[in-house]
């Protein structure tokens, strides 16, 4: 297993591996049947307005397909996103977006200043995140050592976020412009899926790097950021606890 | 094999109908004053797009919990899923392609058309249904969306069929076949094997 793959199976290690997203410029009948054939189920397809870009759900998908979706991931002909537990999971998301019509992958300034607003909130609280750019904006990610019940995930996302944009207001900015959703989200079990670290966005084709409070790290930076992240900054239940007596209380 | 595509909300089902006259009670669960969700479900019957700047907002959550409901009670139109068992004994490809947003409604159409006994193979989403059938090479459109019957510059080789409906009265149609019953598209959708 190369370092990659083997980085992004560790990371992601919690999450169901039988249902993914897979965004690809693939389409035609021929790469259905090759799909179905190789054992997955497709619940839906998308065409999107992006050119040809299509964009699959699938289930049921066994081993074997899903370390070729992951291949294919790392070398960029897609990208796979994955689903949530349903009753609890080790790792937590926040999705923040730019939530305008038009011009939604430009960095408004109060992404800028949301995005480290958080991650000071998160940090300050002992849980470290890691924020990736996602195109329209940031995720940052938490993982944890352990799995911890959805309920509880969402809400110490709900208001470690609400602190964030209260801070966004004080200075000023509408934090309407923002666009905030959690995963794993209790209202949406098997419905929202995110892409994975090492994709490229769809629209602006950038690769999903790894933004420090200095600076947005280059792709070979992000993936040895993201190892690091993997190996120094998983965070114990113990230190969950305490952030979550910190924030929630 | 051959593939036809076909729509789903007001063209196997009674989407528009159901939408104004169904009764829509208020839940405190909508996260609105009762007065936000009377203008707010007028603004939708009256078919007002929202004119906000912003992507995702109260307005556009609301549309989609009504239409999400919408999905649920609309019945299936007269002929409709006789016509589509037709197509099945008839070995064409059915693909139900719709502008629903199935990341989220992808169940509850899955149910719909199960509990109508309607057959299909894919499911897809498109927004411009015309551009999917070239890319993927579908022979057959029934769609009831104004849009596809505009004058295009791009002559395309899908066969294109729409229910008649009032909006289609106004409109000047450049393209495709209307219908007024589903036996009446029979007689038109070319046998499998020619």
């Amino acid at each position: 297993m190369d370092t990659k793959s083997g980085f992004l199976k560790e990371f992601y290690r919690g999450l169901p591996k039988d249902r993914a997203k897979v965004e690809t410029y693939e389409h035609g009948f021929e790469y259905i049947e090759r799909m179905l054939a190789g054992g997955a189920t497709l619940e839906y397809g998308e065409m999107s307005l992006a050119g040809l870009l299509h964009k699959y759900k699938f289930s049921q998908v066994p081993e074997e397909q899903m370390d070729e979706l992951m291949s294919s991931h790392i070398a960029k002909t897609c990208n796979l996103c994955l689903y949530f537990g349903q009753v609890e999971n080790s790792l937590f998301c926040f999705n923040l977006d730019n939530n305008h019509k038009i011009n939604n992958t430009v960095v408004i300034p109060e992404m800028t200043l949301v995005v480290e607003l958080l991650r000071e909130i998160l940090t300050g609280a002992g849980c470290e995140p890691l924020v990736i750019a996602s195109g329209r904006g940031y995720h940052l990610w938490c993982r944890l050592g352990a799995p911890v019940d959805n309920g509880r995930l969402y809400n110490f996302m709900v208001r470690s976020t609400a602190r964030a944009l209260l801070g966004l207001h004080k200075q000023g900015y509408d934090h309407n412009r923002i666009k905030a959703n959690f995963y794993p989200d209790p209202r949406a079990r098997n419905v929202v899926s995110l892409r994975l670290f090492g994709s490229v966005h769809v629209k602006n084709k950038v690769f999903s790097r790894v933004l420090t409070p200095e600076v947005l790290l280059d792709e070979e930076q992000s993936w040895d950021a993201f190892g690091r992240y993997l190996r120094e900054k998983t965070i114990g239940l113990d230190a969950f606890e305490r952030a979550v007596a910190a924030l929630c209380g | 094999m051959k593939t036809i595509a076909v729509d789903l909300d007001d063209t196997l089902n009674d989407f528009t109908r159901t939408l104004q006259t169904a009764r829509f009670s208020y839940d405190p669960a909508y996260n609105i004053s009762p007065e936000t969700f009377d203008r707010y479900l007028e603004k939708i019957r009256r078919g007002e797009s929202d004119a906000n700047e912003l992507l995702s907002t109260e307005y556009s959550y609301f549309c989609y919990r009504i239409h999400a409901e919408c999905y649920r009670l609309a019945p299936a139109l007269p002929g409709a899923a006789e016509f589509m068992r037709w197509l099945r004994e008839n070995r064409w490809r059915i693909v139900i392609l719709t502008h629903r947003d199935l990341r989220r409604s992808n169940e509850a159409t899955r149910r719909w058309l199960r509990e109508n006994e309607i057959p299909f193979d894919h499911l897809f989403l498109a927004l411009h249904k015309l551009a999917f059938c070239k890319a993927w090479k579908v022979q057959c459109l029934v769609d009831d969306h104004p849009m596809n019957l505009a004058p295009s510059d791009d002559p395309h080789e899908v066969e294109l069929f729409y229910p008649i409906t009032s909006q289609h009265e106004r409109l000047p149609i450049q393209q495709g076949r209307g219908f007024r019953n589903f036996d009446e598209l029979k007689q038109w959708i070319p046998n499998q094997d020619s």
